[in-house]
C-alpha cells in the first residue's frame, strides 16, 4: 500500500510563509541537510544495524487488513503524519508496522477499560466510528471527503468534540482512540532513519559512543542546524497546537471522564 | 572517516552467552529436577529475584529463578532502538481503569531476566528517614515496620555491589556520599543546574545513578549513548542481569527462562508445595520447592496470589487481611519540557544525571503532605513525539513541526509520591491471557493529597524549567513506577507480609519486590527493592532450614552478610564520607 504514489498538488504541500507558494518536495525535509544516520550503520552492532535496515526494504504484503481497510487507515494516517513534503520515493509507509502489530496481536501492554480490543478498534469500530463522524460533518463516508473535509473529521475527534455514533462512542472512548491513533502513527515514522535525518536525531552509538555531550554541540558526523521557514499547507487544519499544560493529571489531560464507562 | 578501520563493528562470535561487550556466561548451568524440591523456587528473576537468587544459591541453598521472560544475550538480543526494545517490557495482556488510569507496559513493567532493571533509568536515590513514619508524622499513608536504620546498611552495601554512581556529598534525607565518581552532564542536566542554581535550589549532578562512570570488571563505563531505558548493551548500566545473575548461576543456581507460573499450589499441611508454571511451548510444568519467594513486582505478584486461591485461601493466598493488590501505587511522573533557542540534542547522556530533593519532606505551608523530587529526563523521538500529542494536542503539520525541533527541547521530570489508597489495587478480569490465566485488571484514582502535590510539583518545576532560559515550557502529565499491592507490616490483619517479607499467612511463602512498600518516597524504587531483597536474603540465610521444617515465625533480624556478595564488590570505589 503505497500512499501518494502521484506528487501532491501544491494546495496539498507545505507554504513559503512569506510568498505563499507551495514549497518543492524534498528528499530530505528538516533543518540537517546532509546529514544521513545510515551513513553511520558501520559504526553500529550488528543486531541493532539489521533492525534499522529492515525498515528500508519494501514492506511485506499487508496481512491483518483488507485492501479495503488499508485504504481508509493509509488515508487517516496521512492526516495524524502527512509527507506531502518529501518527494514520493522517501515517504515513510505508516500502515505496514501497525498491520504486523495487529497481526501478531501484540499491544502496548494494556488497554484502557473504556477501550475495546486493539484489532476490534482497527477492524470495525474505529473504522465505523470515522465514517459515522465523516457523514454527520458532511454526509459522505471519509474515503469520498475532499482532503480538507477529511482535515474537518480528524479534527473534530482530536477535539473530543463527537457529532455522531453515540452508540459508537459508548463502546470506545474518543480520547484513547485519537491516542492509540497517534500513537501507532508515531511508533512507525519516529523510527524510520529518514525522520531521524529529519529532526537532526543522532540515532544509535553503541559502541562508538557520543563525545560531545554539552552545548548541543554535534558529533564530527553530525550536522549543524540550518533552519528554513515553512506553513502548512491550505487545505490543512493541523499546523497548530493548543498547549494543554493546564491539566494537572493525565486523566484530564487525555480528556478521560471519570464515571462515563461502558457497562 | 565513513568505516571503522577494520570494517563494520561485529561482537565476538564465540559462542559464549553475552553480557556486554566482555562479559560473558560459559558455565554450564544446573538444572534441578522438578519431581524434588527445591529449597527456594523464586517466582521471577527482576530487581529482588536477582539478588535473592545469587545471595541464596552463595549461601549454598538450592535455588531455582523462574522468570516469565528470555535470559538474555545482550549482544544479540537488544538494539540502539525505541521500536525494537518492546521486547524488554511486559507486554502481556492487562487492563487498566478507575479514574487515573495507569500506564503499564513499557511505563513501568520489565521482562526477562533482569526485569525492569533491564530498562530502568537507573536514579539510585535512596528514601528518607521520614519514609518509613509517614503516618506518625502526617497522619496519611502507612508506617513501615521497618526504619531508614534497618535498611542502612543494605543501601550501602546494594550502592557498592552495583556500583551508584554519584557526589562525594549528597545533601538530603540522611545526608552521605557516594563510593564511585558522579557523571559529565548532558544538556538537560546542564538546564537544571542552570535553573535551580538561579533559583537558589540545591541540585545535586551526575547521579545518584547505578551507571559506571569508570570501567569496572569486565564492565565498561558509560559512552553516553542515551539508550538507558532500550537495555544497556554496553553493560554500564546496573542490570541485576549483569550485577547478579552471573554470579547466582557460578554459585549453582537454575535460571529457568520462559516460564510463566500460574498458581502456587498448597500442601495438606497448610504450606506451599511448588509452582504450577508454563514453559516457552504453553506447557504445564509443576516445581517442587520448600519455599517460595513471589518477586513478580506490583502487578504480576498480586496476581499470583490472587489466582492461587483454594480451600482455606479462598480470597487468594496470604489475603486473609484482604489487603492483596491493594495500596497499589504509582509516582506523579510529570514531565516538563522547555523549548530553548539554543540546541540542546537531549539525547546524548543518559537520561537520568541530576536532581533535586530540596522539595520532598511535608510542608505544612504547601497544603498537602509528603513533597517531590525534579530529575532530568530525556525522551528518545518517540516517546517525544507523544508527549508532544500529549502537552499541545499536537497532529499533522504541528506534530512534523514539533518534532523538527526536537534538539532544541529539554526535560525535567516531577518524581511525586502518591499516598497508599485501598481502593487503588489490582483485581483479577474474566479476561484470560495466552496461558489462559485471568489477567489482572488495575484501577487507580488520585485523591486530593495527590493533585495537590502534583499542581505544586508541576508548577515548581515549570519555574525552574524557565529559569534555566526557556523560552516555551509544557507538560506531559504521567505517571512513574508502580510499587505497593502486597505491603509490610506488623499488623497481620492490615499487611500482607512481615518486615521480613514473609506472609503472614502461610509460613513458607515470601513475597519480595516493590510490592511489599508501605510508601513509597519521592524516590526512584529500584534501589530500595534491591535493598530489601538483600536484607530479606541474610533474614532467610540466618534461618538455615527452619523455614523450611518450621511454621515458628523468629523475629530476630538477621546480621549483613557482606561475604555473600558477588565477588571483587569491596575494596574499590572512594571510602565512604559518613
Amino acid at each position: 500500500m503505497k500512499s501518494g504514489s502521484i506528487h501532491a498538488g501544491a494546495s496539498l504541500r507545505p507554504r513559503d510563509p512569506v510568498t505563499g507558494e507551495a514549497l518543492p518536495e524534498r528528499a530530505q525535509p528538516g533543518y540537517y541537510p546532509g546529514f544521513s544516520i545510515m551513513s553511520q550503520k558501520a559504526y553500529w552492532d550488528r543486531a541493532t544495524r539489521e533492525v534499522v535496515e529492515a525498515r528500508l526494504k519494501p514492506a511485506s504484503p499487508l496481512r491483518f487488513f483488507s485492501d479495503d481497510e488499508a485504504k481508509l487507515w493509509t488515508a487517516v494516517f496521512d492526516h495524524i503524519l502527512p509527507q506531502t513534503d518529501r518527494i514520493p520515493e522517501r515517504r515513510i509507509p505508516l500502515i505496514p508496522a501497525l498491520d504486523e502489530r495487529l497481526q501478531e496481536n501484540r499491544t502496548v501492554g494494556y488497554r484502557f477499560e473504556d477501550m475495546p480490543h486493539d484489532r476490534d478498534v482497527y477492524k470495525t469500530i474505529g473504522i465505523q466510528a470515522i465514517n459515522a463522524e465523516a457523514r454527520a460533518l458532511y454526509r459522505r463516508d471519509f474515503l469520498g471527503l475532499a482532503f480538507v473535509e477529511q482535515e474537518g473529521v480528524l479534527r473534530a475527534i482530536h477535539d473530543g468534540d463527537a457529532r455522531a455514533g453515540e452508540a459508537l462512542w459508548k463502546q470506545m472512548s474518543i480520547h484513547r482512540f485519537w491516542q492509540l491513533l497517534t500513537g501507532d502513527a508515531i511508533e512507525a515514522y519516529y523510527a524510520h532513519p529518514w525522520a531521524w535525518d529529519e529532526i537532526g536525531f543522532g540515532g544509535p552509538a553503541y559502541p562508538r559512543a557520543y563525545m560531545r555531550l554539552e552545548r548541543g554541540e554535534p558529533e564530527p558526523w553530525e550536522a549543524e542546524e540550518r533552519r528554513y521557514a515553512w506553513e502548512g499547507p491550505v487545505a490543512s487544519l493541523s499546523d497548530e497546537t493548543n498547549d494543554a499544560s493546564h491539566h494537572h493529571t493525565e486523566a484530564e489531560q487525555h480528556g478521560h471522564r471519570p464515571g462515563k464507562r461502558q457497562p | 572517516m565513513k568505516e571503522p578501520l577494520f570494517g563494520p563493528f561485529r561482537e565476538q562470535g564465540n559462542g559464549k552467552h553475552t553480557l556486554g561487550p566482555m562479559q560473558h556466561i560459559d558455565v554450564p548451568m544446573r538444572r534441578f529436577r522438578e519431581d524434588e524440591p527445591v529449597d527456594y523456587l523464586i517466582v521471577g528473576v527482576g530487581s529482588a529475584g536477582g539478588v535473592l537468587v545469587q545471595r541464596l544459591a552463595r549461601a549454598g541453598f538450592k535455588v531455582v529463578g523462574l522468570e516469565a521472560g528470555p535470559f538474555w544475550d545482550t549482544e544479540r538480543d537488544w538494539v540502539s532502538d525505541e521500536a525494537g526494545s518492546h521486547k524488554l517490557y511486559w507486554e502481556d495482556a492487562r487492563i487498566t481503569g478507575g479514574s487515573d488510569p495507569l500506564a503499564l507496559g513499557a511505563n513501568n513493567s520489565g521482562k526477562g531476566v533482569g526485569g525492569g532493571s533491564v530498562h530502568w533509568a537507573a536514579f539510585t536515590p535512596r528514601l528518607h528517614p521520614s519514609d518509613f513514619e509517614v503516618y506518625t508524622r502526617d497522619g496519611v499513608g502507612a508506617d513501615w515496620p521497618i526504619s531508614y536504620d534497618e535498611l542502612l546498611p543494605y543501601y550501602e552495601q546494594l550502592e557498592i555491589e552495583m556500583p551508584v554512581a554519584g557526589p562525594a556529598y549528597f545533601p538530603w534525607g540522611r545526608p552521605h556520599g557516594y563510593a564511585y565518581g558522579p557523571h559529565p552532564m548532558g544538556g538537560v542536566g546542564n538546564a537544571l543546574i542552570r535553573g535551580c542554581s538561579k533559583l537558589g535550589i540545591p541540585v545535586c549532578i551526575g547521579g545518584p545513578v547505578a551507571i559506571l562512570s569508570g570501567s569496572h570488571g569486565d564492565r565498561p563505563h558509560c559512552i553516553y549513548r542515551g539508550f538507558c531505558i532500550q537495555g544497556c548493551k554496553v553493560g554500564a548500566k546496573a542490570s541485576t542481569l549483569i550485577t547478579h545473575v552471573p554470579d547466582a548461576i557460578k554459585s549453582g543456581a537454575e535460571i529457568r527462562e520462559l516460564s510463566m507460573a500460574s498458581r502456587i499450589e498448597m500442601g495438606k499441611d497448610g504450606r506451599a508445595a511448588g509452582i504450577h508454571y508454563f514453559d516457552g511451548e504453553g506447557r504445564p510444568h509443576f516445581q517442587k520447592a520448600k519455599a517460595v519467594i513471589v518477586a513478580g513486582y506490583a502487578i504480576e505478584s498480586p496476581r499470583l496470589l490472587l489466582n492461587s486461591s483454594c480451600a482455606g485461601h479462598e480470597n487468594g493466598l496470604a489475603n486473609s487481611s484482604d489487603t492483596v493488590g491493594r495500596y497499589l501505587m504509582a509516582q506523579a511522573g510529570n514531565v516538563v519540557l522547555g523549548r530553548f533557542d539554543e540546541l540542546v540534542r537531549m539525547y546524548k547522556a543518559p537520561p537520568a544525571h541530576a536532581l533535586s530533593e530540596e522539595f520532598y519532606e511535608t510542608d505544612p505551608k504547601r497544603g498537602f503532605a509528603r513533597g517531590f523530587a525534579i530529575q532530568t529526563v530525556a525522551p528518545l523521538p518517540i516517546a517525544f513525539a507523544k508527549q508532544m500529542v500529549a502537552a499541545k494536542k499536537a497532529w499533522g503539520w504541528g506534530l512534523r513541526r514539533e518534532l523538527m525541533d526536537y534538539n532544541h527541547w529539554a526535560t525535567f521530570g516531577v518524581l511525586g509520591e502518591i499516598l497508599p489508597w485501598p481502593e487503588n489495587r489490582v483485581t483479577l478480569a474474566d479476561e484470560k491471557d495466552q496461558f489462559g490465566i485471568p489477567v489482572a485488571h488495575v484501577s487507580f484514582n488520585l485523591h486530593e493529597n495527590d493533585k495537590r502535590l502534583i499542581k505544586f510539583g508541576k508548577e515548581k518545576t515549570f519555574e525552574v524549567m524557565y529559569a534555566a532560559g526557556a523560552t516555551e515550557v509544557v507538560q506531559e502529565a504521567r505517571y512513574a513506577h508502580l510499587v505497593g499491592a502486597c505491603r509490610m507490616g506488623a499488623d497481620p490483619g492490615t499487611s500482607v507480609v512481615d518486615k521480613f517479607c514473609r506472609t503472614h499467612d502461610v509460613s513458607n511463602l515470601f513475597v519480595c519486590d516493590g510490592s511489599v512498600m508501605p510508601t513509597q518516597g519521592s524516590a526512584n524504587p529500584g534501589l530500595t527493592i534491591q535493598a530489601l531483597a538483600a536484607r530479606t536474603a541474610d533474614y532467610l540465610i540466618s534461618q538455615g532450614d527452619a523455614i523450611f521444617t518450621s511454621n515458628r515465625r523468629d523475629m530476630t533480624p538477621p546480621r549483613l552478610r557482606r561475604g555473600l556478595a558477588p565477588p571483587h564488590t569491596w575494596g574499590k570505589g572512594v571510602p565512604r564520607l559518613t
